[in-house]
């Protein structure tokens, strides 16, 4: 008994120490390392999510996403695509991951939602061309997604 | 690093400007330069994580975040660090009004 206690303490010290070493754990360019490669067809005559719904598999283990629940603001027509405001919230989510069609890769960012952090966010992306800007959200263990499709007049990678 | 952090009704939200070029793999090629750009972004408060991000090459040039979190942390220092392709890191502070 008294070594098992012992050793119960052991353990619980050792995550202890452990912590705050684990507590930016989710780097998902370190854990993910292909989810960043996975192209867009580029060739594609209309926006294709194809690059899209193969990284969101990577991502969350799943493209079965429900509508609702992801608010996603993105402007209708961006003047210039090396700087669109997008921005989105999804209450109660954990992990929020951005995609779009119109650049050689789909994935944009992918947010980890700490404990007290609110799943409500502003960043500013490149599109090259047209293209559609997907927002994927996990809540509660479902996943839910919006798509904005934003028209591009200047391209984005162009410098 | 540009910061601007404000608590108001138990809610903290924080703005920030990074300075980097973003260099996307097409941009560098052009450019005849080597791509690098922010990969990873983490913010902490009293060594709490408040934010946390995984980047790529799609996010603009001198990228700017706004994000929130709960509780009042005013006057306590916020830290932003990120980290880029090449391995480089940056870390800013500021006081949260």
């Amino acid at each position: 008994m008294e070594r098992r206690k012992f050793l119960g303490l052991g353990v619980g010290a050792l995550a202890l120490l452990a912590m705050p070493k684990a507590i930016f754990a989710e780097n998902y360019r370190v854990k993910l390392p292909d989810v960043w490669k996975v192209k867009n067809d580029e060739k594609a005559k209309e926006p294709s999510l194809e690059g899209t719904n193969e990284a969101i598999k990577m991502v969350f283990g799943s493209n079965k996403t429900e509508e609702g629940k992801v608010k996603l603001k993105a402007p209708d027509i961006a003047e210039n695509g090396a700087v669109v405001p997008i921005s989105f919230k999804a209450e109660g989510a954990k992990k929020i991951a951005v995609f779009q069609t119109a650049n050689p890769e789909a994935t944009v960012a992918i947010f980890d939602v700490p404990e007290i952090g609110i799943p409500d966010y502003s960043i500013r992306i490149k599109l090259q061309q047209t293209g559609i800007v997907t927002v994927v959200a996990e809540i509660d263990g479902k996943l839910y997604s919006a798509n904005k499709l934003v028209k591009v007049t200047i391209g984005g990678c162009g410098g | 690093m540009r910061i601007k952090a404000k608590s108001k009704n138990g809610i903290t939200t924080v703005k920030v400007m990074m300075k980097h070029p973003m260099m996307s793999y097409i941009e560098a090629k052009k450019k005849g330069k080597e791509a690098n750009f922010i990969t990873y972004v983490t913010a902490k408060v009293e060594d709490k994580k408040v934010f946390e991000v995984s980047t790529s090459q799609f996010l603009s040039k001198n990228p700017y975040m706004k994000f929130a979190f709960k509780g009042d942390f005013k006057g306590k220092d916020i830290e932003i660090t990120w980290t880029d392709l090449k391995g480089n890191t940056k870390t800013g502070k500021k006081k949260i009004k």
